[in-house]
């Protein structure tokens, strides 16, 4: 093992730790913020680009053996969260473009996905998973724009500690149970029938239900959601919840899974999936529903556990692609305000086809994506889960996961109504500029997703 | 050109036109373009279809090319005998709809045009895809754009109608997505090859049970968009709600998406459980003729006077299906065509009046032969075809599948089941049912007192006469020279026939393979 090797091995996070230090260097020297974003973006696209090149030269490896390693397909899931990041970062420029402190955390937090979907052992999945949400209750309160923002952070940090201690507590109860601390020990653990196991693997998935917000583990997620400004909510929505499933990922491996941890796995996200869709409905803050919308697709990307081992990091990847996509689209086209509380509600939206129709038409894709109809991403995304589930002889978990999905169809639509078909409210704001670049930075693999959904599928299962 | 190459340019077309929609500004141009393009697309089409070789098993003019290459999905269309009528349909009526539409849509002109031109595609793409997972997608993405016509230019309660529409057709479309990943799955178990071609499916053998269930969720599915009673509860409002527009689309060819799906798809894929369930399609279908038929005499909007016949209409297409007699399912495909063009132009005409009256409701109209000779000669024309007179499209269709049905009732009534011509024969009450309610309807619209809501009330212009006239002669010509349309579909029908009929018999293996045999492109 040479320091070459080490380095090569873990070049995407050395670029974020770059970047965190030169953006550290310019608060100090208080010079130069406003490349703030700009550091940050040539930060992640490097890291990006690095990720891509190492998967592609099929790099495998373990720099710290036990605790840390790489292959292609970890580095190509590094790939998709760090490109995932792109358009967040064009989105937060607006607001944060000349606050380093943002992009510091924000690169923090990402260091922090990468070090948990390469993972080996317990204890650098804690840290990764503790380095990925720290900044984050941090980041829900930076810039708040209202009041309940701390009350919101402030659950969302209770929560998140009880998710830590969970996961602790279940991690040395692994350790009891099976004197390991390497990641297999937790099948292993679930395997084993004695009530110290079954008590740690509990504890164990609980933690991750809470962290992505499975229900009934979710309240943390609305309050959260809508209190944070939007870049922010984009983050938590798209790159966390992608940590915590390549986190879970991570874990289960390509282990078979035997008959109590299947159905511990599929029920709540199920319930998830029926709960989130329906409270989705009820909602009247775009935020709001975004975050009933993502406890939703916690429960389909939970879903890709069901399927055999070596399906299941392909279809995570390739749904976190799509949903993310959509969700950043989303975010992206999303029009200005004349505040953050009236931008935030749906009725905002309504008649945006006659004052911006290609926001309009862009919000309108990203959700009829979500939703799972084709030909948009969404829907390939969703087949493929379904199709793996199905292929491992759980038909009864799909067709009931598909009927809740079917939930999901009538709010989706309901904004594509407003948007539409509502005549414009009086003494609305003409127009406010969009993020036209995050919007093309996402629209351009949307299209390709839709138009060669075939390349990147091959791409992610080799 | 090759002629592949020219199907597939007829499938693009409306999305190449949507692409030229983006830049354009003015509305009469957006309308023009679209017009043309449709046209074009038209005149395409005729070339094919007379280029199509009847007697022919088997696509023609077939593209093949992967698409999701893990899965085994293909980009997969072509012409055969069961599409290629409807192919036509969709062609012909595309200008007429445009056209039809160039007075009554002044709101957002650019996105109902570029709406048409997406269903447009989606149509096309679901009746030439030859490949399931292809299907399924141009089929979903067809409640896109009928979700924002309904719901942008339809009536005072659009919203409702267009929300109800997508919901149901989705609930029926989710559990058929469940059946296909099924469905591909115990291929690939069977075979180890994963594939969602048609041909690959046609041949796999499925036990009945799983063939009862998959047939069961499929048939869900497009008993919706046929509608079936009772899952007929969404045309009405849909219907009712849409423009004008959206009504001829519904009705001309989307509805037929239900009818296609069985012929081409639910019976076929699932051959055994499909002739088990044969007295029950029947049954059904003999329902939905009589009560939709009952429903359309008691209706005081007019819209919903057609709505309720295309449910009945619809209904002698089930019957010819489940007949399993080679008349009868020619007779199907016919109805199914003639359905399309007499539906398409009441609706037609019914959004013409509504223009200028800006009512559908019936007791505000009559007399209209006195003040609106033109509209009247048509309107009558195209009543008369709805109703089956002889020379006209309907009669075709009508008779070929009541034909079928006695042609297959009587030997099953001589063995001792007569439950089939019982049936039969109620389904002749049908055509009674429609000629009294049609025929009231044209009595109290066109003839007795003048009656008008609006007055004065101008007769057709140059534009509608030339839409409707070119209805008229599709209506006779399907009527009078529908031999060179049945001959093209003569071998699709005969395939039909044998897959799903000796199914039923336990010579079936055989049966089976030695039609695949007879298939240059089955023994690829």
């Amino acid at each position: 093992m040479n320091w070459s090797f080490m380095v090569v091995a873990m070049m995407p996070e050395h670029l974020l730790l770059i970047g965190i230090a030169v953006l550290i260097a310019l608060d100090v020297l208080d010079v130069g913020q406003r490349y703030s974003a700009l550091v940050a973006t040539a930060a992640v696209l490097g890291a990006a680009l690095m990720a891509t090149l190492l998967a592609i030269v099929q790099f495998q490896g373990s720099p710290f053996p036990g605790h840390f390693s790489v292959d292609q397909a970890t580095l190509t899931a590094k790939a998709v969260v760090l490109a995932l990041t792109l358009p967040l970062l064009q989105l937060s420029r607006d607001e944060f473009g000349d606050d380093e402190r943002f992009y510091i955390l924000l690169l923090s937090s990402l260091y922090g996905v990468l070090l948990v979907s390469s993972a080996d052992g317990f204890l650098t999945m804690f840290l990764g998973l503790e380095i990925m949400s720290m900044p984050v209750y941090v980041l829900v309160l930076l810039a708040y724009k209202r009041h309940e923002a701390a009350e919101a952070a402030l659950k969302y940090l209770v929560l998140g500690g009880a998710a830590t201690a969970m996961f602790l507590m279940g991690a040395s109860l692994v350790y009891g149970a099976t004197g390991s601390l390497a990641l297999d020990a937790f099948v292993k653990a679930a395997q084993a029938k004695d009530t110290l196991a079954v008590v740690a693997v509990i504890l164990v998935l609980v933690a991750f239900f809470l962290k992505a917000a499975v229900v009934p583990f979710h309240t943390w997620a609305p309050d959260a959601y809508e209190a944070a400004s939007v870049p922010v909510t984009a983050y938590m929505a798209i790159v966390i919840k992608a940590g915590v499933l390549l986190a879970v990922v991570r874990i289960v491996g390509m282990a078979e899974l035997g008959s109590p941890l299947v159905d511990l796995i599929a029920i709540l996200p199920l319930i998830s999936m029926v709960w989130g869709n329906l409270a989705a409905m009820r909602q009247t803050n775009f935020r709001r529903m975004i975050a009933y919308s993502s406890i939703a697709h916690a429960g389909y990307l939970f879903y890709a556990l069901l399927g055999d081992g070596p399906t299941r990091l392909q279809a995570v990847i390739f749904y976190l692609l799509a949903y993310g996509l959509m969700n950043a689209l989303a975010f992206a086209s999303l029009p200005a305000g004349p505040d953050d509380a009236r931008r935030d509600r749906l009725d905002a939206l309504k008649g945006l086809y006659h004052r911006q129709p290609y926001a309009a038409i862009l919000i309108g894709i990203a959700l009829l994506s979500l939703a799972g109809i084709p030909p948009f991403p969404g829907f390939v995304a969703k087949f493929l889960i379904f199709k793996n589930v199905i292929a491992a002889g759980y038909t009864l978990y799909a067709v009931l996961g598909l009927v809740g999905s079917y939930l999901g169809i009538y709010f989706y639509l309901r904004v594509i109504q407003l948007m539409f078909m509502g005549s414009q409210p009086e003494g609305t704001p003409s127009a406010g500029r969009i993020a036209v670049a995050a919007g093309v930075l996402c629209l351009v693999p949307t299209i390709a997703l839709t138009v060669f959904p075939g390349v990147f599928i091959t791409l992610l299962g080799r | 050109m090759s002629d592949s190459t020219m199907l597939n340019l007829i499938l693009f077309l409306p999305v190449i036109g949507m692409a030229l929609l983006v830049p354009v500004r003015s509305p009469t141009l957006v309308r023009q373009i679209t017009f043309w393009f449709m046209v074009i697309q038209f005149a395409l089409t005729v070339v094919l279809y007379l280029k199509f070789q009847a007697g022919v098993p088997g696509l023609q003019f077939e593209t093949r090319l992967p698409w999701i290459a893990d899965w085994g999905v293909h980009y997969h269309i072509g012409l055969d005998g069961f599409n290629v009528l409807l192919v036509l349909l969709t062609a012909f009526l595309g200008p007429l709809v445009v056209a039809g539409a160039f007075s009554a849509i002044q709101k957002d002109v650019k996105l109902f045009y570029a709406m048409v031109f997406f269903i447009q595609f989606a149509m096309l793409g679901t009746f030439l895809a030859q490949d399931l997972f292809l299907f399924y997608v141009f089929w979903e993405a067809m409640l896109i754009p009928m979700f924002l016509i309904i719901g942008i230019w339809g009536g005072e309660r659009r919203i409702y109608a267009t929300v109800k529409f997508v919901l149901y057709t989705a609930f029926g479309s989710i559990l058929m997505l469940a059946a296909i990943i099924y469905l591909v799955w115990s291929l690939q178990q069977g075979t180890g090859v994963t594939s969602f071609s048609f041909d690959d499916l046609y041949k796999h053998q499925l036990p009945l049970q799983a063939q009862g269930w998959l047939l069961a969720a499929f048939a869900l599915s497009f008993a919706i968009k046929v509608p079936i009673v009772p899952l007929h509860t969404w045309l009405p409002d849909a219907h009712v709600e849409a423009p004008t527009a959206g009504s001829v689309i519904l009705a001309g060819v989307l509805l037929k998406m239900g009818t296609y799906g069985f012929i081409k798809l639910g019976f076929p894929l699932f051959p055994q459980a499909a002739s088990a369930a044969v007295e029950w399609v029947m049954l059904v279908a003999v329902i939905s003729i009589i009560y939709g038929a009952c429903l359309a005499l008691v209706q005081t909007d007019i819209k919903k006077i057609i709505a309720y016949s295309s449910i009945s209409h619809l209904g002698y297409v089930m019957l010819g299906l489940a007949s399993l007699d080679l008349i009868g399912i020619q007779g199907a495909i016919i109805q199914m065509v003639s359905h399309g063009l007499t539906a398409a132009g009441l609706f037609l005409m019914v959004g013409m009046i509504y223009e200028r009256c800006h009512t559908r409701e019936l007791a505000a109209y009559g007399g209209l032969a006195k003040i609106l000779p033109v509209y009247s000669v048509f309107f009558m024309i195209l009543t008369l075809a709805a109703i089956g007179l002889p020379t006209t499209s309907g009669f075709t269709g009508e008779f070929l599948v009541l034909l079928g049905a006695f042609n297959s009732a009587w030997p099953l009534h001589v063995a001792g089941n007569s439950v089939p011509l019982v049936m039969a024969g109620l389904a002749v009450t049908g055509v009674v049912l429609g000629a009294m309610y049609m025929l009231w309807f044209a009595q109290r619209f066109l003839y007795g007192a003048v009656k008008v809501p609006h007055a004065p009330v101008v007769d057709l212009n140059a534009r509608e006469r030339a839409i409707l006239a070119t209805l008229v002669v599709a209506v006779f010509w399907l009527g009078l020279f529908p031999q060179e349309a049945l001959r093209k579909t003569e071998v699709a029908a005969r395939q039909y026939q044998q897959w799903v009929d000796v199914a039923a018999k336990p010579v079936a293996p055989t049966a089976r393979a030695a039609d695949a045999a007879l298939q240059p492109e089955a023994a690829r």
